[in-house]
């Protein structure tokens, strides 16, 4: 039990304690309503200290440990009501319904189209991460070159909160939903050496960056993915509609290899398509994973 | 009598009735509210010894968002941290009703019996 915390910053502090191994983004929500509740209540009662005020949050808003356990309390409950139900055939035993369960899972089509635009949002991370740099390297002599080095630092945060939110939204899985808490309140400058000394700072950058390979590499395997498996499926009713008198390419043969034309090898270029493509399904599903693990390790700042 | 008999009743009774409230007072509010002032609202309402700690109601506030019947935007404020205003959606007025229903049902059914009992 600690002992009853006398000002904002050593509730706060008592808080996050109290709250450890919790997930990092609902260690933040309750360190932000804990805040924006505490402020409120000693600017509503200005005619006594920070100290007196909060000898009664205890019986107000409640003390730290206690509030710990209506947040840890709450969020179980609301994880078990708002996961998605995993399809049965994901856990069956057959291996059959497990590879082709894939199908039944949200998640795996949502990573392909993720895998889609991370070609886009890599490239776009890496001209705004590139720009910024060479940018606030060039201003760094003039007195402006400060204000837009911090100003490309606040943009590439939100850009990261950005993408935790879309990961969160394509996998299910919890990422911050607002910037990490400042911590006791410092001076500017003060502020200023803190984020060039987090190395968070400089891992988000390096994420960005990394998204432009990355993106380039899900992209290609995607699409490479999407076109073996479409041209594999489609090819025999191809075959098919050119015997029934269908005219593609003023009679050209459209097939090649020519092999894929024989009548016979047609069902098992099917089969080998969809074969390929729920693959690709899982693969998806897999990068999925791994993204999420890998912005957890440079865009989530440890124990925060 | 041991009084943790009585605040894990409480406690217990308070899992869901908190939620019913806090939609209840979002509904008859024409403004956006965050979450200091609904739970000071909560506060003036119950005189005297308090139902629940103040603390309760934002782990729910942000459930119920996260459930989608409540809709929230981010204002910053002079005095600290930017507030979260919360506001009722369609699909929460809709919940509202539903569990208004529940609660009445649930009151009288209750009621018929310790009432029965106490006389």
């Amino acid at each position: 039990m600690n002992r009853a915390p006398r000002s904002i910053d050593e509730y706060l502090k008592q808080l996050r304690e109290a709250l450890q191994g919790a997930d990092p983004a609902l260690i933040q929500d309750a360190l932000y309503d804990a805040e924006e509740y505490l402020r409120a209540e000693c600017a509503s009662h200005p005619d006594k200290s920070e100290a007196d005020v909060l000898e009664l949050i205890a019986s107000t808003y409640g003390a730290p440990e206690e509030v710990a356990t209506a947040y840890r309390d709450t969020e179980a409950k609301v994880n078990a009501a708002l996961r998605p139900v995993t399809p049965r055939s994901i856990e069956s035993p057959n291996p059959l319904r497990r590879f082709f369960g894939v199908y039944s899972d949200s998640r795996a089509y949502l990573s392909l189209f993720y895998m889609l635009l991370t070609l886009v949002t890599g490239i776009l991370y890496f001209v705004f991460v590139v720009t910024g740099l060479s940018l606030s390297a060039g201003l760094g002599v003039l007195i402006i070159g400060l204000p837009f080095f911090l100003a490309f630092i606040g943009i590439a945060r939100v850009l990261a909160l950005g993408e935790g939110r879309l990961l969160e939204a394509i996998t299910g899985e919890r990422m911050p939903r607002r910037p990490v808490h400042p911590g006791p309140h410092a001076g500017i400058w003060a502020r200023i050496g803190d984020m060039l000394k987090d190395a968070r700072t400089w891992t988000t950058l390096a994420y960005l960056l990394l998204m432009l390979p990355l993106g380039i590499f899900y992209f290609v395997v995607a699409i490479t993915g999407i076109s073996i498996a479409g041209a594999l499926v489609a090819g025999p009713f191809l075959v098919l509609a050119q015997h029934l008198g269908w005219d593609f390419n003023d009679g050209v043969s459209v097939m090649q290899p020519a092999i894929l034309a024989a009548p016979l090898i047609g069902p098992f270029t099917i089969v080998l398509g969809v074969l390929i493509f729920t693959a690709l399904m899982h693969a998806a599903r897999g990068i999925g994973r791994v993204q999420v693990a890998l912005a957890r390790a440079l865009l989530v700042k440890p124990g925060m | 009598m041991d009084d943790s008999h009585g605040r894990k009743f409480q406690k217990d009774l308070n899992a869901g009735l908190v939620a019913l409230v806090l939609l209840a007072v979002l509904s008859r509010s024409s403004q956006d509210l965050y979450g200091y002032e609904i739970a000071k609202r909560l506060q003036k309402a119950n005189e005297g010894e308090s139902l629940f700690k103040e603390g309760t109601v934002y782990p729910v506030l942000r459930a119920l968002s996260a459930n989608g019947l409540l809709t929230s935007r981010i204002v910053p404020s002079y005095s600290g941290p930017p507030r979260r205003y919360y506001r009722i959606t369609a699909e929460g007025r809709a919940v509202l009703g539903d569990w208004s229903g529940i609660w009445r049902q649930t009151r009288d059914f209750v009621d018929r019996f310790i009432e029965g009992a106490e006389e």
